[in-house]
């Protein structure tokens, strides 16, 4: 076996045929399961309950031990590397948190960087930068203790625990599955944001589709039996399901879905330059998502969007050619 | 930043303490007993016996006899519960813990009594048959305090990179703490009682009283020897109940 396939250079995380066969049980949990995650990407696992999402995040970080296959982790096979340096090189965020309740938010934020033996005046620092980047104020949260915060503020410790040492990958299990749909949707947004500043590859599971199609750069869609059924972006997902079990679990509602990911300017083509003079007509962005652009329309009771397009000028859009250029799945290259 | 509320848990401290209860208790119990034993009119033997140097030793022995055992139980119990929860001894631990319930349903007499045949008499045989007996409760708490500590805390104790001592000293044992100490203060409140009859293998304590109280057929000793052995046992029992407050971890 002298051509085993290596990681390309932009890989962050390679699996390698990986496999998780547990003891007594007849089906392996996953099987042969090669995926390659890019630096900065940030890639959502998604599926069914027992499909096997779970396990695979888990031997990335080798909670759960690959029966077969390889691991790679920024080019280095470290399928056989010391378990816990791995793990303090990798950011780790699980949904019941797992806060210590007896050390204070800003004990357990520096946890990793005291095993590192990171001096305790730089812990505290570093623990209260973070608690900063997550959008907790220090000075009032770094010496409370994990029951006195709420589940959404715990989780936002939870996440700059993950970051405390700067990890450049993180994997993320559920991490917004145990609070209130409001909050939820809320930390989603922030950490969207967070990630567009911090620029980690990101590993995350859910079993919500809205959610993997809201976070990821691109889906790893995970069939019954731990089939990969599909790994591409969220608007290849919804434009061309790769088949029954992908239509199926994204569900219904794909045409709209693809609304809140399509922009603007992946629909300008269609557009005619004439604008009507008499129409009522706003002037989008074209970075906007379509489905903000419908809602600026609607909301005003326009007729049409303008579009600043490169090279000076602007296209026009009507209601009618907007819904229809994003109706048709064909029209994406992206 | 997020507006939601944070839920206010009060300090410790700020409840209304009744920690001054039990001394209290203590104090109106020493008292009547001393108020006690000067009304009385008391023969040779009675003042013989309750003369207060023979009181006191008695009464330290008993203190030596109680705290002796107690660290030594201790000393074996905790490391013993810690080592039944590692996983490769979790089927070991229902075997000793079995064996453990079963030395306590012993009495505690007969336990005495078997050891000074095989072992002979003497302070040390006394502490060792104390040992043996407030061993369960100490054991159990450890074992059950370790077992009982979330399992989501330990796999993200684990997946930031803890190796399992490093479990172990941050997140098990101090979330153990307030269960292995309630077992520590079981321990300590059945070492007093038992202590009682370390007197019938010659190793003295309170029991020594209350024995010769009943062989030599003289109430006052019989009474002044229960009563320390009760303000003993409450004044440990609140010792015991202050110790934990300071040692539980905050947060918890």
């Amino acid at each position: 076996m002298s051509d085993r396939p290596a990681p390309s250079p932009d890989a962050m995380i390679f699996l390698d045929g990986v496999s998780k066969q547990y003891p007594g049980q007849a089906k392996a949990a996953v099987s042969e399961l090669s995926m390659e995650i890019g630096r900065g990407e940030f890639v959502v696992l998604v599926g069914p309950s027992g499909c096997g999402k779970t396990t695979t995040l888990r031997m990335i970080n080798r909670l759960v031990e690959p029966t077969r296959g390889r691991i790679f982790i920024d080019g280095k096979d470290v399928t056989h590397a010391d378990v816990d340096s791995l793990r303090r090189g990798i950011g780790y965020v699980i949904q019941q948190i797992g806060l210590l309740p007896h050390l204070t938010i800003a004990d357990n934020v520096a946890l990793v960087p005291k095993m590192l033996g990171t001096k305790k005046s730089e812990r505290h620092q570093r623990a209260e930068e973070l608690l900063e980047l997550v959008g907790l104020d220090p000075a009032v949260y770094a010496g409370r203790y994990p029951k006195q915060l709420s589940g959404g503020q715990q989780q936002r410790v939870g996440v700059a625990r993950a970051l405390a040492a700067d990890p450049p990958v993180m994997l993320m299990d559920e991490p917004f599955g145990a609070v209130d749909p409001i909050v939820r949707e809320k930390l989603q947004t922030e950490f969207l944001q967070l990630q567009t500043r911090i620029r980690k590859t990101i590993v995350m599971v859910t079993h919500d589709i809205d959610e993997a199609l809201r976070l990821g750069d691109r889906i790893a869609v995970f069939g019954p039996g731990s089939r990969l059924a599909q790994f591409d972006t969220p608007l290849e997902i919804l434009s061309n399901p790769a088949d029954d079990f992908v239509r199926d679990f994204v569900g219904s509602g794909a045409p709209v879905r693809r609304l809140s990911l399509l922009k603007v300017s992946d629909v300008v083509e269609s557009s005619s330059a004439d604008m009507p003079g008499t129409a009522n007509v706003i002037p989008v962005d074209a970075t906007e998502t379509v489905h903000r652009a419908l809602e600026l329309v609607l909301a005003s009771r326009a007729e049409g969007i303008r579009v600043g397009v490169a090279g000076g000028g602007s296209r026009y859009l009507d209601l009618q050619t907007l819904l229809i250029a994003a109706a048709q799945p064909t029209k994406v290259l992206s | 930043m997020s507006t939601a509320a944070v839920e206010e848990v009060p300090a410790p401290g700020t409840r209304r303490s009744t920690a001054w209860v039990l001394p209290l208790v203590v104090l109106v119990l020493l008292g009547a007993v001393w108020a006690y034993v000067h009304s009385l009119h008391m023969d040779s033997i009675e003042a013989r016996s309750l003369a207060p140097d023979v009181v006191l030793t008695a009464l330290w022995e008993h203190v030596q006899l109680v705290v002796a055992s107690t660290l030594l139980t201790i000393a074996i119990g905790v490391p013993l519960g810690v080592l039944l929860t590692r996983p490769r001894t979790k089927r070991a631990g229902a075997i000793v813990l079995a064996a453990a319930n079963a030395s306590q349903a012993v009495p505690s007499i007969g336990v005495l009594v078997v050891l000074a045949m095989i072992f002979g008499v003497g302070f040390w045989m006394a502490v060792v048959a104390l040992v043996l007996y407030a061993l369960l409760p100490v054991l159990r708490n450890t074992m059950v305090g370790i077992r009982q500590v979330d399992p989501a805390l330990i796999d993200a104790g684990r997946g930031i990179g803890m190796s399992a001592t490093e479990v172990l000293r941050t997140i098990e044992l101090p979330l153990a703490v307030p269960v292995m100490l309630a077992g520590i203060r079981v321990a300590l409140i059945l070492n007093v009682g038992v202590a009682t009859l370390a007197a019938f293998t010659n190793a003295g304590g309170l029991g020594s009283v209350i024995s010769s109280g009943i062989a030599l057929d003289r109430m006052p000793v019989l009474i002044v020897g229960s009563a320390l052995t009760m303000a003993l046992a409450l004044a440990v029992d609140w010792l015991a109940g202050l110790a934990e407050r300071v040692l539980r971890p905050r947060g918890i």
